[in-house]
């Protein structure tokens, strides 16, 4: 096990690499420079020189590629052109809310998708089923934000549930963080449960098809007992390698719920930054998210090796 | 599938790259459109694009009309939809927002498509080097969810609507080279590419003459899917207020967010335009994925042969028919004039196994001898009630120990399956759920049927493992399947298939696909088991070999029927099928002596369905005579030919 961490980590050097490039390389995207596009229309140039000379751009490419993935790797981010704070200050300290949400996220889709998933798969072709993948249609067309006004509506101002309420920390208090996290959680949860229920039905139906249903239909094992003790679990696998590829989803559908539920995540910094041009801060954001959508993907790894035994003996 | 690409893409609509062999067959489009959901959703697209090119002359008001006295107001007359905080009519501002929703979808996914499709193609078709590190460029974009990508963009180029396509754009390209480069390896490896390098064709022709025809159905289902996807990133940045500047549905949405407490109708027209619209392109693309596939038109082979069981019992509606000559009723198990059907809509059923008689003694080793799609593994099923559906019995029965058992309910053939009869399977590495403990798979008849403990059950299996011949057996029971090699696994299988000692095994095809010397060493493991346990075995296989050397009896089977029963010696030496000669003839180990040119049977086996209405071999029998063709042929005296005795006593047969 502790090899397959190793492994993935070591997988993961190359992924980083590329990201941190690929983010750097941003700001020659931009039409003349980031200077002009940081002083708007009618600046001088001499004066985008000088803004230039500032933020450190004037120097060749290599000699500032190294120098920002010589910083990155040690958590240094660069400063906001704006504020002048530590890019990597903005945005880890507005990382806490967002996870809360990914996370309350996954659990969800978790929860409602595989749900759903062994509703139809033990009801395979009947109406129960096809009821159900109507329902996971439908839900995978539904934005996340929009479900999450519609929630916060219904929820919050109809029927006056769940008061809305400015975010409370989990270290302040659990009870209440939950309780916030709960619509927030839903309203992003619930299109990637479609997902995750059509690929728990999908495996199911797969187990019930394949040779070891057939030999242990024949060993006499009945079709109630197959479901629960065989086809859960062969069902697993290809649910986990699709919660993999959700957390990417999720965690870029954050970026509206939040504004939706008025959350501090990450989300907010990141549109600032977008609309005031702030480029370390965008760039800073695209690292940390990739990094934290690959740690949770290693997480979900170490999952799947639970469950897979072929994988966890490699 | 990737994150980026997927924002809400539906995974029943992924492109597989079986669909795409599917994908060749003609008129793919005009079958998909013959379902309803897609039709519906076909028709709601073109009416949206309508919409989009028209809405200026349509619309009832200039969707930037203003009018304060008239705010927030609810449906009427004169504002279908109502107004919003400034007076402005809704149904105009959603006709006015389509445009960017439509042009914003429709161009990143064609933006999408001009960059995918090429690098795609490029890593399937060099291979090698190109396609591992093209490949881990399209694996590392899963990292990066695909709102953050376009947002970064856009904070690079800015929100015109070029921008925002172009971003999306880049979103989706990896999604779409992803598939590509699936279709292309596939198609690459196929004959007639190799035909094509052979016959002269450049490199570039050779991909865009022969494979870019076949990316294209799977290429609509995945972009129609996109296509839903990009919509919603459209109006999540719209939302966010990042989006093309204009009325879009998801600044529309914004200020019925606004406006929630107040007027929370406002949220509803434009929330309903994009959950219509995407949904309209998720099932324009599930109808693409489904003809791919083939489900609304299977073909009648596919289903007629399926791989595996299903647990679902068949209904049955047996009904006793006479014995023909050589039936022996005093066995374990007695098949008397079973017949399996595959019902068709709107036709007669098909019979897949036909007046099937044929009876097991006690310790005795029977072999069903036949070719691929004889139907000898779904008589197997039948036996065990576990025909896949929709075949069902359509007549005979099943006795076992003198009382019917297909027919049964459910409940009482679990106490059957395993208990009375049971069954190994051709592949022995498929045979066990990967994911469990070879301990818990074997235990499971002495759970179910002899009650024992967990513990107990434990024990026994031990035992079970170290009499099939797996060695070290106490230590390898918390083993799983995939650390056993394929003699081992099928060792194994053996085991969960005895524990509750039966009366009667059904090995299909159980040897198949092991290698000569293990295939031997499970034979002998059956046989020895057969004496020990004073069971019956029932062979099925299209080895001679296998029936040669292991059976006491041998049936053959042929396009759905026995044509032959003797004991293996007399099947042997005299032959009284043209078809047992013939398959005698053409065995390579039957007669050293003729070396030289040994005779195949010319033609092949009908299918299902195209049986013949006389004699099933009278076509490509070589002593056929216009009789033989003329009615069913009735199993007599052990034999089903018309011609039997007088070739025998000609010695034509030998």
């Amino acid at each position: 096990m502790l090899k397959l961490i190793a492994y993935r980590l070591l997988l993961a050097v190359p992924q980083l690499l590329a990201i941190l490039v690929l983010s750097f390389l941003l700001t020659y995207l931009v039409p003349g420079s980031p200077a002009q596009a940081l002083l708007r229309f009618g600046a001088t140039p001499e004066r985008i020189a000088e803004v230039e000379a500032e933020l450190g751009l004037d120097s060749p490419i290599h000699e500032r590629l190294a120098g920002y993935i010589g910083d990155a790797v040690q958590g240094d981010l660069g400063e906001s052109y704006l504020s002048k704070r530590p890019v990597t200050d903005l945005i880890v300290e507005r990382l806490p809310a967002t996870l809360s949400m990914v996370i309350g996220g996954v659990t969800v889709s978790l929860i409602l998708g595989m749900g759903m998933g062994i509703l139809a798969g033990t009801r395979l072709d009947r109406p129960a089923d096809r009821a159900v993948m109507a329902g996971t249609s439908i839900a995978v067309s539904v934005p996340q934000f929009l479900l999450g006004l519609f929630l916060l509506l219904l929820v919050s101002i109809e029927l006056e549930w769940i008061p809305v309420v400015a975010y409370v920390r989990f270290t302040e208090d659990p009870l209440l963080w939950a309780r916030g996290m709960l619509l927030p959680s839903l309203a992003l949860g619930f299109a990637a449960s479609g997902l995750i229920a059509r690929q728990m039905r999908a495996g199911m139906a797969a187990a019930v098809h394949s040779d070891f249903g057939a030999s242990l239909a024949a060993a006499g094992v009945s079709r109630r007992r197959f479901y629960f003790r065989y086809g859960i679990k062969n069902a697993m696998v290809p649910v986990l390698a699709a919660t993999g590829l959700t957390l990417a989803i999720l965690v870029g559908a954050s970026f509206a719920v939040e504004r939706v539920f008025s959350i501090p995540g990450v989300g907010h910094t990141l549109l600032h930054a977008v609309t005031s041009k702030d480029f370390p801060v965008v760039q800073g954001a695209v690292v940390v998210i990739a990094v934290l959508v690959i740690v949770l993907n290693i997480l979900i790894d170490i999952g799947y090796a639970l469950i897979n035994p072929r994988i966890r003996v490699q | 599938m990737t994150a980026m690409g997927d924002t809400v893409a539906d995974p029943a609509a992924q492109v597989s790259e079986q669909e795409v062999t599917a994908a060749r067959r003609t008129g793919t489009f005009g079958r998909i459109f013959r379902r309803p959901s897609a039709a519906v959703a076909l028709a709601f697209v073109v009416l949206l694009v309508l919409v989009a090119v028209f809405a200026g002359p349509l619309a009832p008001f200039d969707p930037d009309d203003k009018n304060i006295t008239s705010a927030l107001e609810g449906p009427s007359g004169e504002h279908w939809l109502g107004t919003d905080d400034f007076g402005q009519d809704v149904l105009s501002r959603i006709m006015a927002g389509t445009r960017i929703a439509l042009a914003v979808s429709l161009g990143s996914v064609a933006v999408a498509a001009l960059i995918g499709v090429p690098y795609g193609l490029l890593l399937g078709y060099m291979g090698g080097w190109v396609d591992r590190i093209g490949s881990r460029v399209i694996d590392m974009s899963d990292a990066l969810p695909g709102l953050l990508v376009a947002l970064a963009l856009i904070a690079a180029f800015g929100r015109g609507l070029w921008s925002v396509v172009f971003a999306i754009g880049i979103v989706f390209c990896m999604a779409i080279a992803r598939l590509t480069r699936a279709v292309t390896l596939a198609e690459r490896n196929k004959e007639y590419v190799d035909a094509a390098r052979v016959s002269g064709l450049r490199p570039p022709e050779i991909l865009f003459r022969q494979i870019l025809p076949n990316l294209i159905a799977p290429l609509t289902a995945q972009a129609s899917l996109m296509l839903g996807a990009a919509m919603i990133i459209e109006t999540t940045l719209s939302f966010l207020d990042v989006g093309v500047e204009g009325v879009s549905w998801g600044g529309l949405i914004s200020a019925g967010a606004d406006e929630l407490r107040r007027h929370p109708f406002l949220l509803v027209p434009p929330g309903a335009a994009v959950i219509l619209s995407v949904l309209a392109f998720n099932f324009v693309a599930n109808g693409i994925s489904d003809v791919l596939a083939g489900t609304s038109l299977g073909s009648l082979r596919s289903k007629a042969c399926p791989s595996a069981a299903q647990l679902e019992p068949s209904a049955s509606h047996a009904k006793p028919l006479l014995a023909d000559g050589s039936f022996r009723p005093d066995g374990v198990l007695e098949i008397r004039g079973v017949t399996v059907a595959l019902p068709r809509p709107g036709q007669d059923p098909v019979p897949l196994v036909e007046h099937t008689w044929l009876s097991i003694e006690r310790g005795e080793v029977l072999g069903l001898l036949g070719e691929t799609g004889s139907g000898k593994s779904m008589l197997a099923r039948a036996v065990l009630g576990l025909l896949p559906r929709p075949t069902y019995l359509s007549a005979g029965s099943v006795i076992l120990d003198g009382a019917e058992i297909s027919g049964l309910p459910e409940r009482e053939l679990r106490g059957v399956r395993g208990r009375e009869i049971s069954a190994v399977f051709q592949n022995p590495t498929t045979a066990l759920s990967p994911v469990h403990t070879v301990c818990r798979q074997v235990s499971e008849p002495l759970r179910i049927h002899l009650g024992l403990s967990r513990s107990e059950a434990r024990d026994r299996t031990v035992e079970l493992l170290e009499l099939v011949g797996v060695e070290d057996a106490a230590s390898r029971i918390e083993d799983y399947p995939h650390q056993f090699s394929g003699g081992m696994a099928q060792r194994v299988a053996i085991a969960m298939a005895l524990a509750a000692e039966p009366k009667l095994l059904i090995a299909d095809e159980a040897t198949s696909a092991l290698d000569t010397t293990t295939q031997a060493q499970v034979l002998d493991l059956l046989l020895e088991l057969r004496d020990s346990m004073n069971m019956a075995v029932l062979i099925i296989t299209h080895d001679l070999g296998v029936v040669a050397e292991t059976c006491d009896r041998v049936a053959v089977m042929y396009a759905g029927q026995i044509v032959e029963v003797n004991d293996v010696t007399s099947l042997f030496d005299t032959p009284r099928h043209p078809y047992t000669a013939a398959l005698l003839q053409a065995n390579p180990a039957a007669d050293q002596a003729s070396a030289g040119r040994r005779p195949t049977i010319a033609g092949r086996v009908p299918p299902p369905g195209e049986w013949p209405s006389g004699c099933h071999f009278a076509n490509r029998c070589s002593f056929a005579q216009p009789a033989c063709s003329e009615q069913p042929v009735l199993f007599v005296d052990g034999v089903r030919c018309l011609r039997s005795e007088e070739l025998a006593q000609a010695g034509a047969l030998r």
